[in-house]
C-alpha cells in the first residue's frame, strides 16, 4: 500500500504540482486546497465500513492503470493538465481496484465524487462558458434592478446605474460560486441525506446549486451596482461573502424540502 | 536581488514608455474590426462591436453572436478603421526600451515597450505583470507574425489590463486552438483564430480579414478613461471555508447538545 502511494505520487508529481500552483494562483480554484482533507476525513469517517470489507484484488485495475498512462503520456505531450490530474484519479482508482476490488472501490466511490472538485479547469469548456455567464450575470442583475425600480442600463456586460458603471468581467462570471456551492450540495448531500435510495434527492441538490448560486451571483453584482459603497474592497468581499452564506441556507432549505417530499413518498 | 533587478528593469522600461497609447473611442468600441471581410464559423460570440471597412463582408453571424452591433462599411467603421491606423502607427513608433525574439512562452514581462524585427511566437504561458499599476502598458512591436500554440495563454498580474496591452503586428496573427489570449491585436493585414480560442481584448484589423472559428472575444472597457470597475466574488477557498466551518459548528452543537440530555 505504502509503495503504491509512493509510486503514485512519485510518477504523477508534475500533476500534483501544477494543481497546487492553480489553487494557488486561481481565485476560482483554490477551494482545491480544502477537498484532500475532506476526502480524508470521509475516508477516516467511514473507516469501519470499509476496514470491514474484504480486499478482493481485481486485475482489471491494471486496465484503469493503463489507460491513465495514455491519458497521461498525452497530458505531457501538450493535451494538458486537465488530462494529467484526470489521469492521477483514474490511476488512483486502478490502484484501488488492483488491492482491494470492487468493494473498495464502490466504498471509495463518494471519495472520488469530491476529488472531481480538485481538478483543474478544463479550459476548453471553462473558455467557452465564460462569456455565457458574465452575460448571464450582467442580464439577471439588470432585470433584478429594473424590478427593483431602479434605472440601468446594461451595454454586455457592463451595467451603468446612473453613472456608476460596474463591469461583470471574467472573475465575476459565478464559477466561484458554483463550484463552491456545488462542492458544498455533494458533502451536505453525503453528510445529511445518506440513507439508501436517496441519490434523487442528492442529485436534486446538486443542480439545484446551479440555479441558486447564478441568481446569487447576479445578485451580488446587481448590488455592487446599486450601492457604489459595495462595489470594492472590504464591503464587496463581505457583501459577496454573506450572499454566500444566504446561498447555503437557500440550500439546506431545499434540501428539508426534498427530504420530507421524499419521506411523504415513501409513507 | 532578483526583485532589485526586476524593479530596475521596470523602471528602466517605464522610462522609456513616455507616451501612452489610446486606440480612440469609436474603435475602443469594437471586438473585431477587419479591413476586408469578417468570416466566421460555429458559435462564436464577441462581446462589443464587430465591424468591417473599407470591405463589406461579415458572415457568420448567426450562428456567431455579437452583442453589440455590426458595422459593415459604414461611416462608423471607416472612423474606428482611421483611429485604428493611428493607434498602429503610435504603437508601431513607440520608443523600444527592449529587445525580445522567438518563443516568449514562459516568460515574464513588465510595463514597457519590446521590439521584434521579425516574428514572434507564444508557446505554453506569457505572464504580463503590472506590478499593481493599472494604467501601466506594455506595448510588443514585431515585424511580421504573430502565432500562438494549442492552448497557450497570456496571463495578466498585478493589476495589469488587456485594454492597455498592445501587439502590433507587421503582417497576421493567429491564435492557437483553445489558446487565450489578451490584449489588443493590431495587425497590418489579417488575424485568425482558432477553434475555441477566446480572446480578452480586440481582434483589430487594417487591411486584411479576420476569421474566427468558434472563439469567444470579450471587449474590455476602453484604454482611454477609467475602467468600469470590476466586481469580483470572493475566493472559492473562503467560501467554502465557511461552509465546513458552518457544518463544523452545526455537528459540533448537536454533539453538546445530545451530552447535556446524557
Amino acid at each position: 500500500m505504502v509503495l503504491t502511494v509512493a509510486a503514485l505520487l512519485a510518477c504523477y508529481a508534475p500533476a500534483l504540482r501544477g494543481m497546487f500552483e492553480q489553487w494557488r494562483t486561481d481565485e476560482d480554484m483554490s477551494h482545491g486546497f480544502l477537498v484532500p482533507f475532506v476526502i480524508l476525513w470521509v475516508i477516516w469517517r467511514e473507516r469501519e465500513r470499509w476496514r470491514a470489507l474484504p480486499a478482493q484484488p481485481n486485475w482489471w485495475g491494471g486496465a484503469l492503470l493503463a489507460l491513465a498512462a495514455i491519458l497521461h503520456f498525452a497530458g505531457a505531450l501538450g493535451v494538458g493538465l486537465f488530462a494529467e490530474s484526470l489521469a492521477f484519479l483514474i490511476s488512483v482508482a486502478g490502484a484501488v481496484l488492483c488491492l482491494g476490488g470492487f468493494s473498495w472501490l464502490r466504498a471509495l466511490a463518494f471519495p472520488f465524487i469530491l476529488a472531481l472538485f480538485m481538478l483543474p479547469k478544463l479550459a476548453l469548456v471553462y473558455n467557452q462558458a465564460t462569456l455565457p455567464l458574465q452575460l448571464l450575470a450582467s442580464r439577471v442583475a439588470a432585470g433584478m434592478l429594473t424590478v427593483a425600480g431602479i434605472g440601468v442600463i446594461r451595454e454586455g456586460n457592463i451595467l451603468d446605474v446612473g453613472g456608476h458603471r460596474v463591469a461583470v468581467v471574467e472573475a465575476c462570471n459565478g464559477i466561484r460560486y458554483l463550484l463552491s456551492l456545488g462542492f458544498m450540495g455533494v458533502v451536505f448531500g453525503y453528510l445529511f441525506d445518506s440513507r439508501s435510495g436517496m441519490w434523487a434527492v442528492r442529485l436534486t441538490l446538486l443542480a439545484a446549486a446551479i440555479p441558486i448560486a447564478i441568481v446569487a451571483n447576479a445578485a451580488r453584482v446587481a448590488a455592487a451596482g446599486w450601492m457604489p459603497a459595495l462595489d470594492s474592497g472590504f464591503p464587496h468581499e463581505l457583501s459577496g461573502w454573506l450572499i454566500f452564506v444566504l446561498c447555503l441556507a437557500v440550500l439546506l432549505i431545499t434540501r428539508q424540502l426534498l427530504n420530507r417530499m421524499y419521506v411523504l413518498n415513501r409513507s | 536581488m532578483n526583485k532589485l533587478t526586476a524593479v530596475l528593469f521596470w523602471l528602466t522600461c517605464s522610462l522609456s514608455l513616455k507616451a501612452q497609447i489610446t486606440l480612440g473611442s469609436t474603435v475602443d468600441t469594437f471586438g473585431v474590426l477587419a479591413g476586408s471581410t469578417v468570416t466566421s464559423s460555429g458559435p462564436t460570440a464577441v462581446l462589443g462591436n464587430l465591424g468591417v471597412s473599407p470591405g463589406s463582408a461579415v458572415t457568420g453571424f448567426p450562428p456567431g453572436q455579437v452583442i453589440g452591433t455590426i458595422h459593415a462599411a459604414d461611416a462608423f467603421a471607416g472612423t474606428a478603421q482611421t483611429q485604428l491606423t493611428t493607434a498602429y502607427n503610435a504603437a508601431a513608433g513607440a520608443p523600444s526600451s527592449a529587445t525580445v525574439s522567438g518563443d516568449l512562452g514562459g516568460l515574464t514581462f513588465f510595463p514597457g515597450v519590446y521590439t521584434s524585427s521579425t516574428s514572434l511566437a507564444i508557446t505554453g504561458t506569457v505572464t504580463l505583470n503590472a506590478l499593481g499599476n493599472p494604467n501601466a502598458q506594455f506595448i510588443f512591436q514585431m515585424g511580421s507574425t504573430l502565432t500562438t500554440a494549442v492552448g497557450s495563454t497570456v496571463v495578466l498580474t498585478n493589476g495589469a489590463q488587456a485594454s492597455n496591452v498592445f501587439w502590433q503586428v507587421g503582417s497576421s496573427a493567429t491564435l492557437g486552438t483553445s489558446s487565450f489570449f489578451s490584449g489588443n491585436i493590431l495587425a497590418l493585414v489579417s488575424i485568425s483564430l482558432g477553434t475555441g480560442a477566446a480572446l480578452q481584448g480586440r481582434a483589430l484589423a487594417r487591411n486584411g480579414a479576420v476569421t474566427l472559428l468558434s472563439n469567444t472575444i470579450n471587449t474590455p472597457a476602453g484604454s482611454g478613461g477609467p475602467p468600469p470597475l470590476a466586481t469580483p466574488a470572493p475566493s472559492s477557498l473562503i467560501l467554502v471555508t465557511t461552509a465546513l466551518l458552518g457544518i463544523a459548528i452545526y455537528q459540533g452543537r448537536k454533539r453538546i447538545f445530545q451530552s447535556f440530555r446524557t
